[in-house]
C-alpha cells in the first residue's frame, strides 16, 4: 500500500536523476483511510528518521494538513495520534507520484506503487 | 517422483534470461506458491526479533510477504516494506498476517530510495534469481546503501549446493567440485499429469544459482571494497571512517546467510 510512511522513503531512480530527486509529487490521488492500531513506541522511534518537510507536504497533497510545518519538541498523545493517522491510515489506493526533478511518473494502481524502470531509464 | 533439478546456461541476456526463467515462472505460480511456503527459518526469525522498536526496513524480493509480519511477539513495533518483481505475489503480501503491510513493486536492482533510508535491509532467497556475478554483487550493494550508514543491518539467505538431507531436491552430483556455484533449473509441477485425459503435467523451469561455499561473504567482501568501506569491526579500525562487519555467516537448511552491521566512526 502506499502509505505516507512508504512514500516519505521512495525516491527517484532514473539514470542520472539524483539531485532534487525526493520526494515524489502526488498527483489524482484516490485516497482511501482505514484504521490501524496505534503504538506510540514505533512512532518515537521512527521520528528520528522522517523528512519532516516531504511529510507534511505529502499530507496535504492528500488532503490532510493536521501536522504542524515544523516537529514538535512537545510529542504529546495528540500530536503521535495525528501522525499515526498521517503516517499509517491514509492509503493512496490511485493515482501517480512525479518526480520533482526529471518529472518521471511512478504510478500507482490497486493500492501499489510501480517504481520499475525500463531498462534505458536505469542508472 | 518430483522431476529433478538440471544444469542451466544462462544463453540470453541475464535481464531477458532472468525475466523468462524467473518473473515470468513467479506470476505464474503466485498463488500455489504462497500457499506452500510459511515457516520463518530462525536466523530470519531471531534477527527481526532483536531489531530495536521503531526502526523501518525493507524486504528485498518480499514474495508472499511472509516475513512482513514478523516479530510476531511485537506486532507493529518495527516496519517492514516489501518489495518483489512479481505483482501477484505483492498482492498476497499487501495483507501478509491479516494485516495491511507496505509493499512496492520495484526491481532488486533499481534503487528507488532516498540513501540511507532504512535501518535494516532482508533479503531472503532472491539474489539466487540473478544470472551472473555482477548482477548479483550489485544486489548486494543495494542493501548496502539502501541502509543507514552508522547502524544499518542487512540479512541475506540464497540457496547453498549443499542441499539438506531432508531436502526433495538432488543436485546434478559434478556441482559439488565447484567453486564458482552451480546454475541450476529448478522444475515446479504447475499441474499434476492426468491419466484420465491423457494430459501431460505442465512443469515451468526456473532458475537458480546455487552458492558454494564462501561464495557469498565473498560477494559482500568484493562489494564492501569497491565502495570503499572498511571490511571488520570498528574496532578494529583507528582511522575512523565508513565500514561493515560480518556479524555471522553460515549455512542453514540447504541456505547460505550472511549478517551485515553497517558503521561509522
Ligand atoms: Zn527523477
Amino acid at each position: 500500500m502506499v502509505r505516507l510512511i512508504t512514500h516519505n522513503l521512495l525516491a527517484c531512480h532514473v539514470k542520472g536523476c539524483t539531485s532534487n530527486n525526493f520526494p515524489l509529487e502526488f498527483k489524482d490521488v484516490q485516497v482511501e483511510l482505514r484504521d490501524a492500531e496505534f503504538n506510540s513506541d514505533f512512532l518515537r522511534g521512527f521520528i528520528p528518521k522522517i523528512e519532516w518537510k516531504a511529510l507534511v507536504d505529502a499530507a496535504r497533497q492528500v488532503g490532510n494538513t493536521s501536522l504542524p510545518l515544523e516537529l514538535p519538541e512537545m510529542l504529546d498523545d495528540d500530536f503521535l495520534k495525528s501522525l499515526h493517522h498521517v503516517l499509517l491510515e491514509i492509503h493512496v489506493e490511485e493515482g501517480s507520484m512525479t518526480c520533482p526533478n526529471c518529472h518521471h511518473v511512478y504510478p500507482i494502481s490497486n493500492g501499489i506503487p510501480n517504481m520499475l524502470l525500463a531498462e534505458h531509464e536505469i542508472g | 517422483m518430483a522431476p529433478s533439478v538440471t544444469s542451466a546456461v544462462v544463453d540470453d541476456k541475464p535481464e531477458i534470461y532472468e525475466d523468462n526463467h524467473v518473473h515470468d515462472v513467479y506470476d505464474q505460480i503466485a498463488s500455489h506458491f504462497s500457499s506452500t511456503r510459511y515457516k520463518p527459518w530462525p536466523i530470519i526469525a531471531n534477527f527481526l526479533a532483536t531489531i530495536p522498536t521503531g526502526w523501518i526496513g525493507l524486504d528485498s524480493g518480499t514474495g508472499n510477504g511472509k516475513y512482513l509480519p514478523l516479530p510476531l511477539e511485537r506486532p507493529g513495533s518495527i516496519r517492514t516494506i516489501g518489495l518483489d518483481r512479481s505483482l501477484p505475489l505483492l498482492e498476497i503480501a499487501k495483507t501478509a498476517g491479516g494485516v495491511i503491510r507496505d509493499v512496492v513493486w520495484g526491481d532488486i536492482l533499481g534503487y528507488g530510495w532516498r540513501t540511507g533510508a532504512f535501518d535494516y535491509a532482508i533479503s531472503i532467497a532472491t539474489i539466487h534469481h540473478l544470472a551472473t556475478p555482477e548482477r548479483r554483487q550489485s544486489a548486494v550493494q543495494r542493501l548496502l546503501e539502501a541502509v543507514s550508514l552508522s547502524h544499518g543491518r542487512i540479512l541475506i539467505y540464497v540457496w547453498a549446493i549443499e542441499q539438506d538431507e531432508l531436502s526433495k531436491r538432488t543436485v546434478p552430483s559434478n556441482s559439488y567440485s565447484s567453486q564458482n556455484g552451480q546454475d541450476v533449473l529448478v522444475p515446479w509441477v504447475l499441474d499434476q499429469p492426468s491419466k484420465e485425459s491423457h494430459q501431460p503435467g505442465r512443469v515451468l523451469q526456473r532458475y537458480y544459482h546455487m552458492f558454494a561455499k564462501g561464495e557469498l561473504p565473498g560477494l559482500v567482501i568484493k562489494c564492501a571494497e569497491q565502495m570503499g568501506l572498511c571490511i571488520g569491526a570498528s574496532s578494529d579500525f583507528s582511522t575512523g571512517g565508513y565500514g561493515v562487519e560480518i556479524i555471522q555467516d553460515g549455512w542453514e537448511r540447504s541456505n547460505y546467510y550472511v549478517e551485515l552491521r553497517r558503521w561509522q566512526s
